[in-house]
């Protein structure tokens, strides 16, 4: 024991680590619109000495933070300072009863299944004044706030009749965790990563259990309901890793970040052995052509003028890289990439009536910036800086994946792509 | 009456000579609680330490323990503590441990080790017998100041930084003492029909200047504080009392110690700890918490133990700490002169009761000792606790409770300003920095430090040490004094971390010295050498 | 992912030496571990500002009289003006706006008023070209009321003490009241994110218009112009007197503007910039480094045909200590470094200390070295270098920028 004596030095979440250079408190968003949150540096590494002397030094403010990990990002020291953050809720927080509000807006996938069967009326309805005025006074739910569209037709209802069939003939797989964005809202997206695949020769599976990834249930504190959509996930992962040996593409980032990071950071979900296994789709793509294993052909006659920014996620992943170097590879793409700031919606956070206005704030310089590049559209891998970026500045959002659907000479890359087998 | 020392004891004595109508002046060459009294575990034993080796010492500890968590609850964390036996200790031992302890009066209770793991995970998990014994940790600098606060109350007058240049005798009788005002450099004769010399193991040297001799037998420890808490109890070994085998939680911190070695009497007043000292702090302070080899170390110190050589025992270790008060006037001839020394800071109050005994018998007052029921200022009945107070205030008003009790309530914090945190480790507001300036005797940023807890957290003072010199310099008119205060301070809390200055302590010193040298330029404007260390 | 040059590290000396290369259009890759030291500048560059405890006038003079270890050596003190201009021309390119000479250095006013040395100075700050000859005889130090990172009262007593006719203003506004509100969160970069509008700016220089008295030149705490310096220049022509800035505890405002702007230019020359990303190993064959690993891309490696290591210090953690050695964490690189831990430090906080002068061993091109061998596309730069002392020297910009560009040269010119 004495060889290993102080050889480094390891706390949970390397909250040692800190020397308090403050560094982290230049970045907060939170701190930067509202005197009422501490800052990460206190809610975090500071404050945590004392809760661990007492929990009583519990702060009810920390649930202001909007876990956008920029502070963990910015910290010269690697402390996991939101994590620090986010497990002191969770500790402060286990066990009591969320509002119906939280649970409903928590609950993405349970909220979708019954809006897509009734899609046109939950639509209108999520849509009329009324409805959102009752949602402003009875569940909290911001007026100003619109609701992402619900779709019709669930994405796995496409998939089962239109795609599935034709999957086992390509000469590889992959396995495709929609999440609920896609599978309720916007099944574009997954019929575009079908089509994008399947041009470079690759079959997409679903996995044999999907349920929503759980990063609401986390953020709204319902940890247990959490842990087990965790778990039911993490096995369907594993199986399609372990067993058949494919990645599991994402096409959101934070689902990404939540089915690699917070499963075992913050639900203590062991995934060690499958996480490299998960991968955004711009990355396994990027890599894909960057081993010279795939050609992307595009069309000639597109031309767009595009800016993207980095989801907070994103960029605590540290993947944004692989989403702007494809979206370079389009020859008619103009791409402006924007600094990074965070667009303030961070999930379910800026639903919810007391914290819209804080949710503007902080997106304000996000949607200056974007005002500035006079772009036509904006690339981002996140659905909700989506539905906040294009609430607040009226330009379409798309995910880059889309995006290289649709420029996509789709006959030309599968030509280019099947010619080696 | 004089009392010259302003640790615990001396404190102790202070008040117990005040409330008991006595007219008091206290004396302290420093900063108050700077000897033995600030340099311990903080550890309230419940005497079960001694209770194999020192049966009365044990009985007096557990005792004092039950009083202290009466009069001084804001002071105290009633953590427990566990004896635990490692593979490599007699388990035999545990039995007569348990025996002594009970014969103590000490409550002992044998847990399984797999109880032992639950209720302290940071326990080393191989350990194979544990005993519950009702330990728990006292901050001693906040238990000094709050008996000189109930002292002051009551009419005493106390003095830090005067330090006593000799004593007035007269016809075999003490009468006085000459004094030296360190801050100005003056010097002053004061006089009193009794002089109590409650100056720990420096007791010796004011004993020679009253021409009488007490050989002290100094044992100096060092110990080591860790960046957080890993244990929540206070964790013992259950073996005869050896090195490093202590590892107790105080406030946001724990602390393992201590080594033990016999030093000159003429180095006492050299506190700076040895790399060997922490090499053997560290291979035995892992035994108990494995996870000590990875938790950062924020400093080292040392302290010396006021023992008197009442036999000659060489080891140091199985010397009773007893309490030993001697009337001069009995023992040597000269009248008007007492000595309380030996015991420990767990027992204070005792020793100011016996001395103060001592001091009533000469004088002919006959009021009862109040002490060991009378609350200290800041734990009267009914004052607010620390876990009551915490939801309702910000951060820095539930430190503040939690270091002084209900005289928080005395720290302004009506405006946005007086809520500012100075330092944010340890949640110390400007509010609290003027209270502490106006109310507790603060002459510099080290003495701040004790009443405060400002600069003891991870970083030792990185932006707040600035912020509080500034705001010294203005609550004290003093600008000029301010930077070299500052570097003072910085030096001193250096010299706790130098000794482990690897790892993450090594880039806050580093950080450290970029922001105060090279971004502010400090050490252009101050010369640190050759100023004699007075912290 | 290949690269003409993948840098570790994006404090100022690899944004410095990125830029370069990118500027003669090398495909570049920075992987920045965490924002870096440049957060704790207050506005300034120094190139050599003191030489056994006295104050240096001229620097390239006395560059040319240090040790053959020391970075500027290796360098070679006759490259160093021409290098220097560079410097400052790259500065100016990325909208950092300084002004100071490598063969004069003047005087910058730290957050306590005292004098150092410098070589460059941002244009708003308050220097000092000669301590005989101030730049003005009163001046009205303006003290933000609530804010407890500029110690007015030590920044007064040195501005006396150079000679100014100093009076101490409180003074606050509305919007610097309410963000006191927060107990923790008044820092110079708060107010910086706070003080952007123009009704705010207005309502800072009312304040100090009516204020200021008969003061020559207005000094404020640097809380102003994170991302440029348009706030600062609005400010200025509000107020109807020179207004200077002084630099503050950190973290700087200054620092973080430095900081971007760099970073900024770097992207704009079409740089990848990593942010929150590190290097954790690489391949080497012979005596080449293949590629870089990092923490996030962990399956794709980092190819390039060189590579730079500017992770920094200890602070930055490009230097690790532990109760047994120092060492260069990513690589294992030599290190110039004490065996004996007891002698990386000494008693007394403001003696010299034996670690700030210790980093990886790197031969005159400064190509690392690795179990005594030269890796020949591998360099260092900047802080991680050893033989210099930023804190005692007074070199430490200096050495990020000065080696940052020799590196670049090296590389560019196939050394």
């Amino acid at each position: 024991m004495a060889d290993s004596m102080q050889l480094c030095n390891l706390s949970e979440n390397n909250f040692e680590q800190c020397t308090k250079c403050s560094i982290c408190t230049t970045v907060c968003p939170v701190a930067a619109v509202t005197t009422d949150y501490p800052g990460p540096k206190q809610a975090g590494p500071d404050g945590e000495r004392y809760r661990m002397k007492d929990p009583a030094y519990f702060d009810k403010a920390l649930k202001l933070c909007l876990n956008c990990k920029r502070c963990e990002v910015a910290c010269p020291s690697g402390v996991h300072i939101a994590d620090i953050i986010q497990r002191a809720r969770m500790k402060a927080t286990m066990g009591h009863r969320a509002s119906l509000r939280d649970t409903m807006l928590a609950n993405t996938d349970l909220l979708g299944t019954v809006a897509n069967l009734v899609a046109p009326v939950a639509n209108a309805a999520l849509g009329l004044k009324p409805t959102k005025l009752v949602m402003h006074s009875v569940m909290a739910i911001d007026k100003n706030r619109t609701f992402p569209a619900y779709s019709r037709q669930k994405f796995t209802t496409w998939f089962k009749r239109h795609a599935a069939k034709a999957q086992d003939a390509y000469p590889n797989h992959v396995s495709y965790f929609h999440g609920c964005y896609v599978n309720y809202n916007f099944p574009k997206l997954g019929q575009d990563l079908v089509k994008l695949m399947n041009a470079m020769g690759y079959g997409v599976h679903l996995l044999e259990k999907e349920q929503c990834c759980g990063v609401a249930l986390i953020a709204n504190g319902l940890y247990k309901q959490a842990m087990r959509q965790a778990r039911v996930n993490t096995a369907s992962i594993r199986q399609a890793v372990g067993t058949k040996g494919h990645t599991v593409l994402t096409t959101s980032s934070s689902c990404t970040f939540n089915l690699r990071d917070e499963y075992p950071a913050m639900l203590e979900i062991e995934n060690s052995d499958i996480r490299d296994g998960i991968s955004l789709a711009t990355r396994f793509i990027y890599n894909l052509v960057d081993e010279e294993k795939v050609k992307l052909i595009f069309k000639q006659d597109y031309k767009r003028r595009i800016a993207y920014h980095t989801a907070c996620h994103m960029q605590r992943m540290g993947w944004q890289l692989y989403s702007i170097e494809l979206l370079r590879m389009i020859p008619g793409l103009d791409l402006q990439v924007l600094e990074q700031e965070c667009c303030g919606i961070s999930g379910t956070y800026g639903f919810k009536k007391e914290n819209y206005e804080r949710s503007q704030a902080i997106g304000s310089i996000l949607f200056k910036h974007i005002e500035n590049a006079r772009v036509e559209a904006v690339a981002t891998d996140c659905e909700t800086c989506k539905w906040q970026i294009e609430m607040s500045t009226g330009l379409p959002v798309e995910n880059p994946i889309s995006i290289l659907a649709d420029a996509l000479d789709v006959e030309a890359t599968r030509r280019a792509n099947s010619a080696g087998d | 009456m004089i009392i010259v020392g302003g640790g615990a004891t001396g404190a102790g004595t202070a008040r117990d000579c005040a409330l008991r109508g006595l007219s008091v002046l206290l004396v302290e060459r420093n900063d108050y609680s700077t000897g033995a009294t600030g340099r311990n575990h903080g550890l309230m034993h419940s005497g079960a330490r001694y209770a194999v080796t020192d049966g009365e010492s044990a009985s007096e500890c557990i005792s004092e323990n039950m009083i202290l968590r009466r009069i001084a609850r804001h002071c105290v964390e009633e953590t427990d503590g566990l004896f635990i036996t490692l593979p490599e200790d007699d388990l035999q031992y545990q039995q007569t441990f348990v025996e002594a302890c009970q014969r103590a009066g000490i409550r002992a209770d044998v847990i399984d080790p797999a109880e032992a793991r639950r209720i302290e995970p940071a326990v080393n998990p191989d350990l194979i017998g544990a005993v519950r014994v009702p330990d728990a940790s006292i901050d001693p600098f906040r238990l000094t100041v709050a008996n000189l606060l109930d002292a002051r109350l009551h009419g005493a007058e106390t003095l830090n930084y005067h330090e006593v240049e000799g004593l007035i005798i007269n016809q075999q009788r003490v009468e006085g003492v000459k004094l030296l005002n360190k801050q100005d450099g003056s010097h002053v004769e004061v006089r009193g029909r009794v002089v109590v010399n409650a100056a720990g193991i420096w007791g010796q040297r004011i004993a020679q200047q009253a021409g009488v001799n007490i050989s002290m037998f100094p044992a100096r420890g060092a110990l080591l504080i860790f960046g957080h808490r890993v244990n929540n109890m206070v964790i013992n070994r259950c073996r005869r009392p050896a090195n490093a085998d202590i590892l107790v939680p105080d406030d946001t911190v724990c602390v393992i110690g201590t080594t033990s070695d016999r030093i000159p009497i003429e180095t006492v007043d050299d506190m700076r700890v040895t790399r060997e000292e922490v090499d053997v702090l560290l291979k035995e302070g892992i035994k108990i918490a494995p996870s000590l080899a990875t938790t950062r170390i924020i400093r080292a110190y040392a302290g010396v133990r006021p023992l008197v050589a009442s036999d000659d025992d060489p080891s140091g270790r199985s010397i009773s700490r007893g309490i030993v008060c001697l009337d001069h006037a009995k023992r040597d001839g000269l009248e008007g002169f007492i000595t309380i020394t030996g015991g420990k800071m767990m027992t204070y109050r005792l020793m100011g009761e016996i001395a103060t005994n001592a001091v009533c018998a000469k004088l002919g007052n006959t009021a009862p000792c109040v002490t060991a029921n009378q609350p200290l200022p800041g734990s009267e009945e009914g004052a607010p606790s620390q876990s009551d107070m915490t939801k309702r205030y910000s951060f820095g008003q539930r430190a503040a409770i939690g270091r002084h009790g209900s005289l928080a309530a005395r720290i302004e914090k009506d405006n946005d300003i007086d809520n500012a945190l100075v330092c944010e480790c340890e949640g110390v507001t400007v509010g609290e920095i003027k209270y502490a300036v106006h109310q507790l005797h603060v002459h510099n940023l080290v003495n701040l430090r004790r009443r405060t807890r400002v600069g003891m957290g991870t970083c030792q003072g990185k932006l707040c040490s600035c912020r509080a010199a500034s705001l010294m310099g203005e609550f004290r008119h003093d600008v000029k004094g301010a930077q070299e205060d500052l570097a003072a301070f910085l030096d001193e809390r250096w010299k706790g971390m130098r000794p482990v200055a690897w790892g993450d302590t090594l880039r806050e010193a580093q950080l450290t010295a970029a922001i105060y040298e090279g971004l502010c330029g400090l050490d252009k404007a101050v010369n640190l050498q050759g100023k004699e260390d007075v912290q | 992912m290949r690269m003409d040059t993948v840098i570790m590290g994006g404090g100022l000396s690899g944004l410095t030496c990125g830029i370069a290369l990118a500027k003669r259009g090398q495909r570049v890759t920075i992987v920045a571990g965490g924002q870096s030291t440049l957060m704790f500048n207050g506005g300034s560059m120094e190139l050599l500002g003191n030489i056994d405890g006295q104050d240096v006038t001229n620097p390239l003079q006395a560059i040319t009289t240090l040790p053959q270890n020391h970075p500027y050596s290796k360098i070679g003190a006759n490259r160093i003006a021409e290098i220097a201009d560079e410097a400052k021309q790259l500065l100016a390119d990325a909208g950092i706006n300084m002004a100071g000479d490598a063969t004069a250095n003047h005087w910058r006013i730290t957050p306590m008023g005292i004098a150092k040395p410098a070589w460059l100075t941002l244009s708003e700050n308050l220097r000092i070209d000669d301590l005989n000859q101030l730049p003005a005889k009163r001046v009205a130090l303006m003290c933000i009321r609530g804010y407890f990172d500029q110690p007015n009262g030590m920044l007064a007593q040195g501005l006396r003490d150079l000679g100014f006719d100093v009076q101490a203003i409180e003074f606050t506004t509305d919007d610097i009241t309410s963000l006191r509100r927060s107990p923790s969160e008044m820092r110079a970069t708060s107010l910086a994110k706070h003080l952007v509008s123009n009704n705010a700016l207005q309502r800072v220089a009312d304040q100090i218009n009516s204020l200021a008295g008969d003061a020559d030149m207005v000094l404020l705490p640097s809380v102003l112009g994170q991302t440029d310096d348009n706030d600062i220049v609005t400010l200025q022509r509000l107020c109807n007197k020179p207004l200077r800035l002084v630099a503050t505890l950190p973290p700087a405002v200054a620092g973080m503007r430095m900081q971007t702007l760099l970073r900024h230019y770097f992207k704009m020359l079409g740089g990848n910039y990593l942010t929150g990303d590190s290097a954790i190993g690489g391949n080497f064959e012979g005596d080449k480094l293949l590629n870089v690993t990092t923490a996030k891309l962990a399956d794709m490696p980092l190819r390039a045909n060189n590579f730079v290591l500017a992770t920094g210090s200890f602070v930055s953690r490009g230097l690790a200590a532990n109760y047994e050695r120092v060492y260069e964490p990513v690589f294992d690189l030599d290190v110039d470094a004490d065996a004996d831990r007891e002698k990386w430090t000494r008693f007394g906080v403001l003696e010299p200390q034996a670690y700030s002068r210790y980093g990886v061993a790197t031969d005159d091109n400064l190509c690392c070295l690795k179990q005594g061998k030269t890796i020949g596309n591998l360099y260092a730069i900047g802080s991680i270098l050893s033989g210099h002392d930023a804190i005692k020297m007074g070199d430490g910009t200096g050495v990020s920028m000065l080696t940052a560009l020799a590196v670049a040269r090296n590389i560019l010119c196939g050394k």
